[in-house]
């Protein structure tokens, strides 16, 4: 909202050590000369009960809606000090300043002054932001009619939500349907269920709120969150559905088990996969396929195809418990049959070691680990399993009448984008290969973050699952796409930074089509028109400022975070001619809350750097360096989280995005004759504050041994 | 790489362990808990942990054969630790019974002794042979009044006649049973098989029988400390009273031949003889007594034993309290309670013998065989 | 729907909890937060990093932590029971006793208090690897940011040293237990997992051989707001260990104890064998395990700490351990891989200490099923009342957070159905 008369206030809290440190004069001073505000007050305790009721008393007795406040981080006393109506600057001379550095030093209070005059800077920059409510599509589209697909229609339509699910084949229940009996989910974890398929089928089926479109697939996803036009394919024929948010439950497909001759499948029709064997079983007994006689001895062997570097590289997560189950199987229909089960490591996990322990109970359910190296198939069709490092001895043989291999899952996005979306940056998820093809998130705290707005995976094509978690998981899911569309309709942004009510407002004018932009933006928000020119898919944007980091024309502006707001904040800094100055900007997420904790620890940092909180390092743009180097500043730190596949940025790239601009950076310094190692980027976690001053401190004397910056004198 | 071993499962032995009081064999999942907190395993191929798995395989060769089960003195330390509720110490138990049927003859003999249900069939066995003795001695309902004197119910003689011949047949199935087990032990090359030692049969033999006396390996468990003990009191009563039947028989014969001045029983409570008798019994019963309340309090961690466990006690039991009984009631003087409770005597006695290949009795005796030739082997 | 039955209560601000919550506000809905201890954040607070990123988790907090400032539909109350719960789905009539923190709002965190105060309590956050002061900061990412005082260590009245020093008036030893009474229309329960008491092992040492420690105690150790600033020490001596030995299912998979698979603790072990390596290249790292349980993905990570040299992996159950001499720790197993016993001696010995739910001691007041132990059988929950997390079964923080997002959704419709 644009504020018609701003007045500006600024208010020092002198408590919490802060009028130990440094004298309130000084402060007075510089806000007043530099910072230009001419209303300065202070308050020996500003976020007690006096202290508010003078702080707001005075900012209503003088009109005043713009208010620097000056006292702790923005990360406490974030409820006394939120004042609606009125634009707040928050000011952190006690963690950055009074906690962390010699009390009344000449340095300490020039640091200060610093902060406030940069704070009066930013103020007069920014304003209040207000999100822009849509119209918005709040349709569902659900991909895939397996028991994670059928879940999420449910759950999703017993909010209230209109849903599409969309399979590819002509039945519902995927992979699920094919099964015989499940895997107990609950306590004791004893008996075999039927199916719970074939339950949600027919809820789904006579749910009014739920479309089914079986035979189908989607052939094109166009546009953003609230306001996608969804082309699916049925049957030939090409529809287009409104749809606001979507998710993703294509599931998983068995692993090709012809790749497994070495286990003997192809080789003998008695070797089978745990897939086949639930068909087998159907029939309500275990024949050998080759001739029809009863399988009197059943070698299972597990992680066939899974954990293993030539084929899948990692567990299937379901097989140890189906494979027991299916050892049930043997058992129940033929009480003298054997069950034999051949595992490398058995993971039953959690209370589902209850099944492991009952169905082993079972004398005729014998298990050892083992490596497999082998299956022979004799002359005469007899088929012997020949296994290394088992219990029972370095190599042995089991003779068997059928095999069954406990073969895992391919996610259906390894090799098909399967989402079809028309964006930009490409058909489908991006990411896939660092998750071997699932589509799942990289954040361990956050598990339903794609790099696709409101598009939320679920189930087995996310990560390998069985089917009690994927039921828990397409509730997950449902519940992100709901909220996605609740958020979309306000206008304000979703995870990681859900309240927030900013966007990106680009001066098109000066855009110059160079479209990095659209090949940053981590979320593929930024699509350009058929002259190349980029315009934004707002509902997509996440508002890490990516974009703002991005653009050599500095035209993308946030309402309180711009290129030329933080410019005008190094700006803002005093550079003496003597002693060294050195800017931080840092992720506000990650870097500005170690250094809140070193402050808590009383940990010395050095007074030449003034920290810049940012919203991303993604958002970080190289003009502020040169802002900085023009200024007189002697060095610029770049402090963020840990980047490549482990990356912690919850915006996906953008650490590693300012370290690429940083390389890029560096040979501009260098032809301007100014040392590279001016600017440095240092990856700093949440926890890392008790390497800070080291870290800061060594910087320091890096610069100071180059020199100072030559362009201080100008 | 070694050969292939063909893995052969044999689903009734894996049943028939079950029922010998190893149920709950197939709940170990081979973490080994049991071969650590054993404290009598040796670290070279620990014991229980592999016979668990071959008992849940199924693999009766390798289990007959195998020496360690009888390095196994049931403490119950493995039980109380098994994180799976394998009660490994019952299971060994069980592989002990198994073994013992499979090397005892006939082996139907021996599944009887095993069932509770055969019980009536195996006691009607002595008490028809000792009715059958006393209808041909012409004691059968025709005891003499008087001064109660056992030898008048059945004669010193065929007294011998009977148990000798149970002891005989008992002795035979025995050195049948032993011979078949020593070669079998033998014939393999067992995984726990490793010849680290030159001892003779004979050496070892001694050794073994010299730990027994103090029970050297019992007194290493943990969780029944208190069970060496017990047990330890229950064998040396059991050896007391074996002395007395010994010296009676010397007694008898010696003064037959005239080597001695004639001596026959009822001894006196003043005769050495009798000391020895009293204190054998009041061993073996306090010992027993020992043993139920041991396991009576420790029945659900470390282990109460089977019907194959208990048969062997309550017939030592019965063979202590009738003989104490019988003394006690001829000193009473109530013939009509002593006559009875004397062939009862009888009857416990015989069956003690003549069943002993079968019962856990027959533990003496494979024990040693099998200690003999783990020490034969270096393991110790 | 009138205002006040459209709340939802979350009863334990850990992961599932605060997930749970915070998905639901940002749909709309008004959610009060209930947590039992003086912050949110639960377990994961206390942990050093996250397997199998390895990045810390009071990162995904901050974030957390961030959304609920910034959220005017989530509230929360801290040192919290929940004592009653009378109603029906949609209309549930909600007791709390809000138990006194003796520190109020006007705390600034300037530690003055804890400087003056002469008593001092054992650390439950570093779980009694050290001592902190009876007025404390639970830790230093602490949310709220407000002291505390324990006050079954605290001289009170005949003190008051802390009153004193507070510049702040924040210090009220009189602060008196509140009731707070509230119609919510869904509850979830979130009350989380503690860790298994490793003194009821006793073959395992803990509590006995100095050097043998849980590996939540070893999550603080290595954690640089942890007792020792992040030095992985053995608690003898202080001497950064050598050899460190990581004993799998202590307690867990085991009748005796918990019989279940803790879930966890084969990721954690592996990850903790990577503090070890990165403080120490030189040092030796085994793990003593029955199976190896890392689901999915993980088996990446589980490769990728195998294959690195100093780790050793040994496939069987350490079912004794014992002091060995010079402050070091003898360790017997079976290696099942070549059935021969292995004796090892290490600098220290880590306890894969297992997980019990809190519903183990803690009973919601309310008539639930409960398993033989102590999680909630959520086929018995009455309507509208949802169990999340490791309430229901043991499980990581990923999965926790699927499960919290799930529950948060089954509670709107529990809403809107009326």
């Amino acid at each position: 909202m644009e504020m018609e008369e701003r007045k500006y206030g600024v208010y020092i809290c002198l408590g919490c050590g802060i009028a130990e440190a440094v004298k309130f004069e000084g402060l007075e001073k510089a806000a007043r000369k530099n910072g230009k505000i001419p209303h300065i007050k202070s308050h020996p305790i500003l976020c007690s009960p006096e202290g508010l009721e003078f702080l707001k008393g005075d900012m209503a007795a003088e009109g005043i809606n713009c208010a620097v406040i000056c006292a702790c981080s923005p990360r406490v006393k974030y409820e006394e000090f939120d004042i609606p109506g009125a634009l707040i600057e928050r000011i952190n001379i006690r963690e950055l300043v009074a906690w962390t550095h010699e009390p009344m030093a000449e340095e300490t209070q020039l640091l200060a002054e610093d902060y406030v005059v940069m704070g009066c800077a930013k103020i007069k920059k920014s304003d209040l932001p207000a999100g822009v409510p849509v119209e918005i599509e709040r349709a569902i589209l659900v991909i895939g009619g397996g028991v994670t697909g059928l879940t999420a229609a449910l759950e999703a339509a017993n909010l209230g939500q209109q849903v599409v699910l969309v399979e590819k084949e002509a039945e519902l229940g995927g992979l699920g349907a094919g099964l015989f009996q499940q895997t107990p989910r609950s306590y004791p974890y004893q008996e075999l269920e039927v199916p719970v398929v074939f339950s949600k089928i027919k809820e789904v089926l006579t749910n009014p709120k739920i479309k089914v479109l079986t035979k189908s697939e989607v052939v094109m996803i166009d546009g953003q969150p609230g306001l996608y036009d969804v082309t699916i394919k049925t049957d030939g024929k090409e529809d287009i559905y409104k749809i606001g948010a979507v998710i993703l439950a294509a599931g998983a497909k068995p692993y090709d088990a012809t790749k497994l001759g070495h286990l003997g499948y192809g080789k003998s029709d008695d070797v089978v996969t745990n897939w086949e064997l639930e068909k087998i079983a159907a029939d309500g007994r275990i024949l050998r396929p080759s001739n029809g006689k009863p399988a009197e001895k059943v070698v299972f062997i597990q992680c066939a195809g899974s954990v293993d570097p030539d084929h899948l590289p990692y567990c299937s997560a379901f097989c140890c418990g189906t494979s027991l189950k299916q050892a049930k199987y043997v058992r129940t229909m033929n009480p003298d049959a054997l069950a034999y089960i051949i595992y490398k490591n058995m993971r039953t996990l959690g209370q589902n070691e209850l099944f492991y322990k009952h169905a082993q109970n079972d004398p005729g359910i014998l298990l050892t680990k083992g490596d497999v190296t082998g299956v022979e198939v004799a002359d005469d069709g007899s088929l012997a399993v020949i296994a290394e490092n088992t219990l029972l001895g370095e190599k042995i043989k089991l003779e068997a009448d059928l095999v069954v291999l406990a073969t895992g899952l391919v996610p259906a996005t390894l090799d098909h984008p399967v989402l079809n979306l028309n964006y930009r940056q490409g058909p489908g998820l991006p990411d896939l290969e660092l998750f071997q093809g699932f589509a799942d998130s990289n954040f361990i705290c956050f598990q339903y973050e794609t790099r696709r707005t409101g598009i939320y995976a679920a189930g087995a094509v996310r990560q390998p699952m069985d089917m009690a978690t994927a039921m828990e998981d397409a509730a997950g899911a449902a519940l992100k796409a709901y909220q996605c569309l609740e958020h979309t309709a306000k206008g304000i942004a979703v995870h990681p930074r859900a309240w927030d009510q900013t966007f990106p407002d680009p001066f098109m004018q000066r855009c110059t089509a160079c479209k990095r932009c659209t090949e940053e933006c981590p979320f593929g928000a930024i699509e350009e028109d058929e002259k190349g020119t980029p315009f934004y898919k707002i509902n997509r944007c996440r508002r890490c400022g990516t974009c703002m980091g991005a653009c050599p024309e500095r035209i993308v502006s946030f309402k309180d975070f711009s290129v030329d707001i933080v410019g005008s904040m190094v700006k803002a800094m005093d550079v003496p001619e003597e002693g060294t100055r050195i800017v931080a900007f840092v992720c506000e997420n990650d870097a500005y809350p170690a250094i809140d904790a070193a402050a808590l620890n009383r940990l010395q940092l050095h007074p030449a750097v003034r920290f810049i909180p940012v919203r991303c390092l993604g958002s970080f743009n190289l003009v502020w360096i040169a802002d900085a180097l023009s200024r007189g500043i002697d060095g610029i730190l770049i402090m963020g989280c840990k980047y490549g596949d482990d990356y912690q940025c919850h915006f996906a790239k953008g650490s590693e995005l300012a370290n690429y601009r940083m390389g890029k950076l560096q040979e501009t310094l260098d032809r301007l004759a100014l040392e590279s190692e001016r600017a440095q980027f240092i990856e700093v976690a949440i926890n890392d504050f008790d390497k800070l001053p080291k870290l800061i401190e060594d910087f320091v004397v890096r610069v100071e041994e180059i020199g100072p910056n030559p362009y201080k004198e100008f | 790489m070694a050969d292939e071993t063909v893995i052969k499962s044999d689903l009734a032995f894996v049943k028939r362990l079950q029922e010998c009081g190893g149920e709950s064999l197939k709940k170990c999942y081979q973490c080994a808990t049991c071969s650590v907190v054993c404290n009598i395993s040796p670290d070279d191929k620990p014991y229980p942990r592999k016979e668990m798995l071959m008992a849940q395989w199924g693999l009766k060769d390798q289990i007959v054969k195998d020496p360690d089960i009888w390095a196994c003195h049931y403490c119950g330390d493995c039980t109380t630790y098994c994180p799976r509720g394998a009660n490994p110490g019952e299971v060994l138990g069980a592989m002990r019974q198994a073994t013992i049927e499979h090397y005892s003859f006939p082996t139907q003999l021996a599944r009887m002794v095993s069932q509770p249900k055969f019980l009536p069939v195996l006691l009607a066995l002595p008490v028809l042979v000792i009715l059958f003795v006393m209808k041909l001695t012409g004691t059968l309902g025709n005891i003499p009044a008087g001064t109660i004197k056992y030898s008048n119910m059945v004669p010193l003689l065929a007294i011998d006649a009977i148990f000798m011949a149970a002891a005989g047949f008992a002795v035979f199935v025995f050195v049948n049973g032993v011979r078949r087990y020593w070669k079998d032990l033998n014939a393999d090359v067992s995984p726990w098989k490793a010849k680290l030692s030159d001892k003779s049969v004979i050496s070892a033999t001694i050794e073994v029988l010299k730990e027994f006396i103090v029970h050297k390996r019992f007194k290493e468990c943990v969780t029944n400390y208190a069970r060496a003990t017990s047990h330890l009191l229950l064998v040396l009563g059991f050896i007391a009273l074996a002395i007395v039947t010994a010296w009676s028989a010397y007694y008898e014969w010696a003064s037959k031949f005239g080597l001695i001045p004639h001596k026959e029983s009822p001894f006196s409570i003043t005769e050495p003889i009798k000391w020895v008798a009293l204190l054998g019994t009041i061993l073996l019963l306090y010992g027993i007594y020992l043993i139920y309340q041991q396991r009576q309090a420790k029945a659900n961690g470390a282990g109460f034993g089977g019907y194959f466990d208990w048969l062997l006690i309550w017939v030592i039991v019965a063979v202590g309290v009738t003989g104490a009984l019988s003394w006690i009631l001829r000193l009473a003087n109530l013939a009509s309670l002593a006559y009875p409770m004397y062939f009862l005597h009888l009857v416990s006695v015989f069956f003690l013998f003549f069943y002993a290949p079968y019962t856990k009795m027959a533990h003496l005796v494979y024990r040693t065989t099998a200690l003999v030739f783990a020490k034969m082997q270096g393991r110790e | 729907m009138n205002a006040s039955n459209k709340k939802i209560l979350v009863i334990g601000g850990g992961m599932s909890g605060l997930t749970a919550a915070l998905e639901a506000a940002e749909t709309g809905a008004q959610v009060v937060v209930v947590e039992k201890s003086p912050y949110l954040g639960g377990r994961v607070a206390q942990l050093n990093k996250y397997f199998p990123k390895l990045c810390p988790p009071t990162c995904g907090l901050e974030i957390n932590f961030k959304r609920i400032k910034n959220n005017p539909d989530i509230t929360f109350y801290t040192m919290t029971d929940v004592t009653q719960i009378t109603g029906q789905a949609g209309d549930f009539n909600v007791t709390l006793n809000v138990r006194p923190r003796y520190v109020n709002d006007k705390c600034v965190a300037c530690n003055k208090c804890a400087e003056v105060c002469p008593v001092e309590r054992v650390n439950d956050f570093n779980y009694g690897l050290d001592n902190n002061k009876a007025a404390y900061l639970p830790f230093d990412m602490a949310f709220p940011y407000q002291y505390v005082i324990d006050m079954s260590v605290c001289l009170g009245e005949a003190c008051k040293k802390c009153v004193k020093a507070c510049e702040y008036n924040a210090i009220e030893l009189d602060m008196a237990p509140q009731t707070v009474n509230l119609n919510v229309g869904a509850i979830v329960v979130a009350g989380g997992w503690n860790l298994y008491d490793a003194t009821k092992i006793d073959n395992l040492g803990f509590g006995q051989v100095a050097n043998v420690i849980t590996n939540m105690q070893m999550e603080r150790l290595a954690a640089p707001n942890g007792p020792t600033g992040g030095k992985i020490q053995r608690p003898s001596d202080g001497a950064e260990p050598k050899s460190v030995a990581f004993v799998q299912c202590a307690g867990s998979r085991d009748e005796n104890h918990l019989p279940y698979c803790s879930y966890i603790c084969c990721m954690a072990s592996l990850k903790q064998a990577t503090y070890l390596l990165d403080q120490d290249p030189e040092a030796q790292a085994t793990i003593f395990y029955i199976d190896i349980r890392t689901p999915g993905r993980y088996e990446q990570f589980y490769w990728k700490v195998r294959d690195r040299e100093n780790v050793e992996l040994v496939r069987g159950k350490v079912a004794k351990i014992t002091q060995a001499p010079g402050d070091k720790v003898e360790v017997v197993a079976e290696d099942t891989a070549t059935g021969n016993k292995v004796r090892r001696v290490f600098d220290l010995v880590v306890l894969a200490a297992g997980m019990e739910p809190s519903t183990k001691s803690d009973k919601i007041p309310l008539a639930v099923k409960y398993t033989d132990e102590g999680f909630i059988d959520p086929t018995g929950l009455p309507a509208g009342i949802f169990a999340v997390g490791s309430m229901k079964s043991p499980l990581d923080v990923a999965k926790s957070v699927q499960d919290g997002t799930g529950a948060a959704i089954k509670a709107l419709q529990s809403l809107v159905g009326r």
